[in-house]
């Protein structure tokens, strides 16, 4: 490999933390959502790892993102995501690339894929909303002053991202598994990066982007979720006409990790073309 | 001792009275069992608590920020600590709490154990240092907008003053160019011309070759003036050197020569003091030239022009004075200017407006200036004035 190529892939590496996990014939790329960073996929990926490469990214500004490559020009819509994510698959995907995604980063995919018309081979959206906010006849599920309200619970809670989560006061109970040294960089983040970011997820409208995208997509939709209730779900399912949509039993926006079972057998399903040898 | 203290209450009594909120919830939120503190401070009878979820006791962004972070964070480090939440009160306020919360896993799932604080005036400090630090950082991103843009207001500037100065040098050489190339035919045509005057010519040869001798010499005049424009203009001022001259004298034989050039003025000369002086006398006789032949273009033929030498206390002043039309206030201002006319009369003795502004030039190396008056009752008087001499030393 050339050694430009190395220096791209160590700096992309530096910049989104990106980690490459298993062996397969087809790339499966993990963007988490808003709030939190990779490790809220902990639950699923292993899953995954016998029949696929696995990449993982924490998103610019979040987890152990490289903090100086936030650009708020950049960051100010989801395009500059969508442009990182374009060129984490040019650098890390092997054959057919199945980006699999939560919340807001479903939508960063599919700026990808309009970005890259034809690499990629299928989605997975976890979560999914194209449009947080009432509009007309669109139900988003909410109303503008619940965005203030958002960035206000953000603002009182300033401590709250970069230091005091951390479980300083009675450890980690039933969680033998993740050492103290990882608990404590749970979902980090500048303040600032994380209203500008919940700021750039919730205002922004992207049904023009996904309208007919033919990508096949499963999308998997919780049951009971305040972030993208069942309706947005139906709502995309109809927008995208190579669409699946799978009502995964679930209370809660992140059924990757209160589901991870009914998730990844929806997932199995959904992959199989692209699996390769099951070895475990 | 100890046999004489009370009672300590039991568990049960300590979990509904404890100083703070405390509730157990499964991991989708439903509210197994609150504490009575609880319910008291968001005014709800405990039953109907029961089987709802806390996220709906939240804000909107409480609820989203629930969902987004502090959720999944239970999940994967199995606790928060001093999560500020806005919880809302029956009667429609919001009462602020700090939320710690560990979660407690069973065979069946896990129990989410959280435990409230009250922080009303702690977050409303704790709001005030963070608009504090807000307004701070603009202040110090408007400050530093404010050097930036110092920084390129300067950098403009020199730009700006270098090209100015290019081209000022540029003109300079222009000028001094074209006037040091015209010098040399003029003086050929000037030359050649009283070299036929002296032969024998019909009347109209003679006056066509008058013509062209005065032509010739006012290009020449109107050349030294724009090499004198081009030297002030490039900074460095009209050059003098001073000599010992008698002013008086000086300004006499300028008048006589005047006398020549425009026969049909009536010139008069008045002299008061000591008329012994160090100027350059090449540089009066300019002054005073100019001063005439602007007071014969404006002034009114019929009637004298007068020019004063006096000497007194160290100041030389030549004064030019004629009756021509009153000048306006207005255009007193820019009369000292370069290419400025106060009249749009084009005849033999029009130049190239630069006679006053070489007077004021002229006045002003020599240490002094130059100031005009004009009305109806004193005519238009133009006063010069030059220091002596200069205390070199």
């Amino acid at each position: 490999m050339a050694l430009g190529n190395r220096n791209v892939a160590m700096s992309l590496r530096h910049r989104n933390n990106v980690k490459v996990e298993g062996n397969g014939p087809a790339t499966l790329i993990l963007s988490h959502g808003f709030g939190c960073d990779q490790t809220m996929w902990s639950y699923l990926y292993r899953h995954f790892t016998d029949r696929f490469r696995v990449v993982m990214y924490d998103l610019v500004g979040a987890g152990q993102s490289d903090l100086d490559a936030y650009d708020t020009g950049k960051y100010g819509s989801l395009a500059g995501y969508a442009q990182d994510l374009s060129e984490i698959i040019d650098e890390y995907a092997i054959g057919p690339v199945i980006l699999v995604s939560h919340s807001v980063s479903s939508m960063i995919s599919a700026l990808a894929d309009r970005l890259m018309p034809g690499r990629i081979a299928a989605h997975v959206m976890v979560g999914p909303s194209p449009c947080y906010i009432d509009s007309g006849d669109y139900v988003g599920g909410f109303k503008l002053e619940a965005i203030h309200s958002l960035l206000d619970t953000l603002d009182s809670n300033y401590l709250g991202w970069s230091s005091t989560m951390a479980p300083v006061i009675m450890g980690a109970p039933g969680q033998p598994a993740l050492s103290e040294e990882l608990t404590n960089s749970f979902c980090r983040t500048e303040p600032e990066i994380a209203k500008q970011f919940a700021r750039v997820t919730f205002m922004s409208d992207n049904r023009a982007d996904i309208a007919g995208l033919t990508t096949p997509t499963l999308i998997l939709q919780s049951t009971e979720d305040l972030i993208a209730p069942v309706g947005v779900g139906e709502y995309l399912h109809n927008a995208l006409p190579g669409s699946t949509l799978c009502i995964v039993p679930n209370v809660g926006h992140c059924p990757h990790m209160s589901a991870p079972s009914a998730c990844s057998e929806a997932m199995d399903v959904f992959l199989a073309p692209w699996a390769g040898a099951h070895v475990s | 001792m100890s046999a004489d203290l009370p009672t300590p209450p039991d568990f049960e009594a300590l979990f509904e009275g404890a100083p703070c909120g405390l509730i157990v919830t499964t991991e989708d939120g439903t509210i197994l069992r609150t504490n009575r503190i609880f319910c008291e401070w968001i005014g709800v009878e405990q039953a109907e608590l029961q089987g709802r979820r806390f996220q709906t006791l939240l804000t909107m962004g409480g609820r989203i920020f629930h969902q987004t972070h502090w959720a999944p964070l239970m999940q994967m480090q199995g606790s928060v600590a001093e999560v500020k939440l806005d919880l809302l009160h029956r009667d429609g306020h919001t009462v602020t709490m700090l939320l710690n919360g560990v979660r407690r896993d069973h065979v069946k799932g896990a129990f989410y154990e959280l435990a409230l604080f009250g922080t009303t005036d702690r977050d409303r400090y704790e709001r005030e240092l963070l608009s504090a630090r807000k307004h701070a950082e603009e202040l110090l991103k408007e400050k530093t907008a404010a050097e930036s843009a110092l920084r390129q207001a300067k950098v403009d500037l020199s730009i700006a003053y270098e090209k100015s100065q290019r081209r000022a040098l540029f003109a300079e050489q222009m000028v001094a160019i074209a006037s040091h190339d015209l010098k040399n035919p003029l003086t050929a045509i000037r030359m050649a011309t009283d070299m036929l005057v002296r032969g024998e010519r019909t009347a109209k040869e003679t006056k066509l070759l008058e013509h062209i001798g005065k032509s010739s010499d006012r290009a020449q005049r109107m050349i030294a003036d724009l090499l004198d424009l081009a030297l002030v203009r490039a900074g460095n001022g009209i050059g003098i050197t001073r000599s010992a001259v008698e002013l008086h004298k000086v300004v006499g034989q300028c008048l006589n020569e005047l006398q020549l050039a425009f026969p049909d003025a009536r010139l008069r000369h008045q002299a008061s003091g000591e008329g012994g002086v160090e100027l350059d006398a090449d540089r009066i006789q300019q002054l005073v030239g100019n001063l005439v032949a602007n007071s014969v273009a404006y002034g009114d033929p019929h009637q004298a022009i007068t020019v004063v030498s006096t000497q007194e206390d160290g100041v030389a002043t030549v004064v030019v004075q004629n009756w021509g039309t009153v000048i306006h206030e207005a255009a007193i201002a820019s009369l000292f200017e370069p290419m400025t006319r106060h009249s749009d009369r084009d005849d033999d003795v029009r130049s190239v407006g630069l006679g006053l502004f070489i007077v004021r030039e002229i006045a002003k190396a020599h240490g002094g200036d130059v100031t005009v008056r004009s009305d109806a009752i004193g005519g238009t008087t133009f006063t010069a004035t030059f220091a002596t001499a200069v205390n070199e030393g």
